[in-house]
């Protein structure tokens, strides 16, 4: 075979992969294929549903649209890094408490969606976190709870 | 020899989370919100291979030809399957178990019937390189004139089906004497159920046993059709299902790009993965047929009913046939004395619709809900009055008794909580600014549909409690509400007891579709979690090493994870201490709640096909869940855009065996009417029959920012007609009556009367 593959090296969870990639390689299949982080959900590949945000440099990305190599040097959070120390994320917690999710497919994206959304600034009001939580689509129709727990753990942060 | 009582309290009768009626966060949330949740798809197996569909770019003709040359020899290429080279498969059953033709199946396409059929797949080492090479195949088609949808010219009237008829009285006759006469035709537009995870499966075989990882509403179903696909003995097929994100209806059936992958395994010998492509989900199965519907109805000048006459037709494909029931709220929501309703089917090029979250009621009750609405204003009289004027004490089609019917409850509940009393009736007589206001109301209703179920319940030696059941979680809250069954009725504590679903090894389920596995799976779990119990009970008196055996008890009570005498006057144990007096490691029972004559066919039966389903009017009562919704819409005077402001709705499920969840349930229920009132049609291109908006950002559902505060209300009470523990139906219940709400809201919001969805602008201004 040719050589069509590069070598990548991803720092994701504050762990170190490296791995032999067609350049091609969004982000989002290199999570879920290559490296069995199948946290991050793929629902459209097209950047239309949000259900891959992943947090690159600390800010919300969609892996979908993201090349792999494209995050060589730079550090990426997935789901399965919000946990600090076994204990669940305020985020996290609070989606539980408020039922914010049913299915759960969305739910990855929505959370690490709402991280940011606070980190942003962005959840000032309600009416706030609705428009900046508006990228990531949950069929289930969870939102009301979402905006609940997004308004819970913004409040938490800022006590 | 145990006696058990049962608490059957109101929906909000949980005094503490962990037992039925409690609000506990779902058990199986922690997993979902770590990412720790392996979704089917998600399994990592070695050496597997991944399958990318080929699908048709013309609506109606054959397939000429098929190039593989240049895929075939991409880099990574294992196999391009065409109707040429797949393997032959068998018919398989329908659902409801109708002895197929004896005839090949072939899951990919020779003759065309809609945009979108598969017609090839590439297999390659990696999923990048399947996408590259499927490009590369070129097929060439002999094209006919596609019918496009129901407008078109060639659609004709379409297929009578007699068996949606239902007639009583002189409807014809009474309406061309009644006062007041209203006449309109209502439609709704292709929806889809756009589960966050698309549809997709991982086949692997071993030998002549196939495992199939596929997000399933119907683990036992879809073994079967895979079985006869193959022709390899039931038990050879696994379906493993743990979570699904999203089905909405779209997932209960074994589909051909299931074939596809499956036949892809066996003919490579490698595991295949095949997950469709965002707008491949919109033609790999059926959304929601188009509807179209007349709605006739005579009253007096009361605003009495004195008949109705319906007409409803639905689309469905080429050769496949999908009746959307139009009539069946129509024929059940008010009473009248003359009643007629009769159907049709019009076959287009389209794939053949689906089930889409309360097929049949959903469309029916925006007719209905629509013209109860109309003929209001007509007689001049309160939309929720008219409804109370003409209120169904009994259902009018069946002749019986409702088993419960808190409607009249749910007006009321609703309409204090909304301000109903507030509102002018005139339209655009209310507004603020810009924006006129509305506020509409209409009621809903689905049927309580009931099969059987069996359940595993196993107390480990340590005295932690084991469910396993193949029905499954796609978001209702099955886990939570099973762990709760068990809990309760084994005196432990939810969070002892590890429920295990969604594999079709586990005792078998009906299909979850019709809002009916809550209620089934409740009562095969509380039987077998009673047998079991019976068991340790018995154990513990009867066995001379038990401490009980001295006692002489005629029964002993159990809770707490503790065994005790009911006067307190013996050993008190935990239940971990009396297995291990007794040197027992686990007691188990299986429960069901099949008739107690049911042969193993009967039970393969009812497991794997829709024919043992039982009517909801079955006996003496009609069961039904009920709803009422108020709906508050802004429309800006100038631009025409509708924004829904405020929702209340009051709900009849029963006995909520969990309300923080079955909120959770109802309230997206209510977004997704939204959506189908204001956003999601799926546009056909007229000239080459596609649905032109096939993702995620051109076909519309509701985001975040399109939701207000939805606030739901339970009127329900327990309703033992309807199941073992006193519920009714939850997840479809709440979107039937939304759209007609909001389009009641627009007219009284505008004075004008939207009847074709959705309700967008144009329509407006």
């Amino acid at each position: 075979m040719t050589k069509t593959t590069i070598p990548v090296h991803l720092d994701i969870n504050g762990r170190d992969h490296d791995l032999q990639l067609e350049p091609r390689v969004t982000l989002l299949d290199a999570l879920r294929d290559r490296l069995g982080l199948t946290g991050t959900k793929k629902g459209c590949d097209h950047g239309q549903c949000g259900a891959c945000t992943v947090h690159i440099d600390g800010e919300r990305v969609l892996a979908c649209l993201t090349l792999a190599a494209q995050v060589e040097g730079r550090t990426v959070t997935t789901i399965e890094g919000l946990a600090r120390e076994g204990e669940m994320h305020p985020v996290q917690a609070a989606f539980l408490e408020q039922d914010a999710f049913q299915c759960g497919y969305c739910t990855p994206g929505q959370i690490m969606s709402a991280v940011a959304c606070i980190r942003e600034g962005h959840a000032g009001s309600d009416e706030e976190i609705r428009e900046y939580m508006a990228g990531n689509l949950c069929r289930c129709g969870a939102y009301p709870h979402i905006v609940a727990a997004v308004r819970q753990a913004a409040l938490e942060a800022a006590s | 020899m145990t006696v058990h009582n049962i608490r059957h309290g109101d929906a909000s009768d949980g005094a503490f989370a962990e037992a039925v009626g409690g609000r506990l966060s779902r058990i199986d949330g922690p997993a979902k919100i770590t990412g720790a949740a392996k979704y089917a798809v998600e399994q990592q197996l070695e050496g597997l291979a991944y399958a990318v569909l080929v699908e048709s770019t013309i609506a109606s003709g054959k397939v000429r030809a098929i190039d593989t040359t240049a895929a075939e020899v991409a880099p990574g290429v294992l196999q391009v399957l065409t109707p040429d080279t797949i393997i032959s498969l068998k018919t398989a059953a329908d659902w409801f178990g109708t002895p197929p033709p004896d005839k090949p199946y072939c899951p990919l396409a020779r003759d065309i019937t809609f945009s979108g059929q598969h017609v090839a797949a590439v297999v390659a080492e990696t999923f990048e390189r399947a996408v590259a090479a499927a490009a590369l195949v070129k097929v060439s088609y002999e094209e006919t004139p596609a019918i496009v949808d129901l407008s078109d010219g060639k659609a004709g009237d379409g297929i009578a089906i007699d068996a949606m008829t239902k007639e009583w009285g002189d409807a014809q006759g009474a309406f061309a004497s009644a006062p007041v006469r209203i006449c309109a035709a209502y439609n709704t537009p292709r929806e889809y159920q756009a589960p966050m995870e698309p549809h997709g499966l991982i086949a692997r075989w071993e030998g002549d046993r196939l495992t199939v990882w596929e997000p399933s509403q119907w683990l036992d179903g879809m073994a079967r059709t895979y079985a006869e696909w193959f022709g390899v003995p039931f038990e050879n097929v696994r379906l493993v299902s743990p979570y699904i994100g999203g089905g909405f209806g779209s997932k209960a059936l074994a589909l051909s790009h299931g074939a596809v992958a499956a036949c892809a395994a066996k003919m490579l010998g490698r595991p295949v993965r095949l997950v469709m492509t965002r707008p491949q989900t919109f033609t790999g199965y059926g959304g929601r047929a188009a509807t179209r519907q007349t709605v006739t109805i005579g009253a007096d000048v009361q605003g009495k009913i004195q008949s109705i006459v319906h007409r409803g037709v639905n689309e469905t494909s080429i050769d496949g046939m999908w009746v959307e029931p139009l009539g069946s709220v129509t024929s059940i929501m008010y009473t009248t004395p003359n009643f007629s309703s009769k159907q049709n089917v019009v076959r287009v090029n389209s794939v053949v619709p689906g089930a889409m979250r309360a097929p049949g009621e959903n469309p029916s009750a925006f007719g209905i809900e629509s013209a109860i609405d109309e003929l209001a204003y007509e007689v001049g009289i309160d939309p929720l009055e008219i409804r109370l004027r003409n209120y169904a004490e009994q259902d009018p089609h069946a002749k019986k008794a409702w088993s419960t019917r808190q409607l009249r409850e749910a007006f009321a509940a609703g309409a204090e909580r909304f301000g109903w009393s507030r509102r002018t009736p005139e339209p655009r007589s209310m507004r603020d600014g810009n924006q006129l206001i509305g506020w509409g109301v209409a009621a809903g209703t689905y049927p309580v549909r009931r099969a059987y179920g069996e359940a595993l319940v196993r107390i480990l030696a340590d005295g932690s409690v084991e469910v396993e059941s193949s029905s499954i979680d796609m978001g209702q809250g099955t886990y939570t509400i099973l762990a709760q069954t068990a809990a309760e009725t084994l005196g432990v504590r939810a969070d002892d007891v590890v429920v295990k679903l969604g594999d079709s090894r586990f005792p078998r389920a009906g299909v979850t579709g019709g809002s009916r596995l809550a209620g089934v799976m409740t009562g095969a779990v509380y039987k077998a979690a009673t047998s079991a119990l019976d068991q340790l009970v018995g154990l513990a008196i009867s066995d001379p090493r038990s401490p009980f055996h001295a006692l002489q008890a005629n029964t002993l009570v159990v809770a707490n994870g503790r065994i005790a005498s009911p006067r307190g006057d013996g050993p008190d144990v935990s239940v971990a201490e009396l297995l291990k007096s007794v040197g027992r490691d686990h007691i188990e029972a299986t429960g069901d709640t099949m008739p107690a004559n049911s042969t193993p066919e009967d039970r393969y039966k009812n497991y794997t096909t829709i024919a043992m389903s039982v009517p909801h009017t079955e006996g003496d009562y009609s069961r039904h869940s009920w709803c009422a919704h108020f709906i508050e819409v802004r429309v800006d005077e100038d631009f025409g855009t509708v924004r829904v402001s405020r929702v209340v709705s009051a709900l009849d499920s029963g006995r909520l065996y969990n309300p923080k969840l079955a909120e959770s349930q109802w309230k997206g229920g209510i977004i997704m009417g939204i959506g189908q009132a204001l956003l999601e049609e799926g546009i056909v291109d007229r000239r080459h029959g596609r649905i032109v908006n096939n993702n995620l950002a051109d076909y519309l559902v509701p985001t975040n920012a399109d939701i207000p505060d939805i606030e739901v209300i339970s009127v329900g009470i327990p309703d033992l007609h309807s199941s073992v523990l006193g519920g009714k139906g939850v997840g479809e219940l709440a979107i039937v009556g939304v759209a007609p709400a909001i389009a009641n809201a627009v007219f009284h919001a505008t004075g004008k009367r939207i009847r074709d969805l959705p309700i967008t602008l144009e329509k407006l201004i």
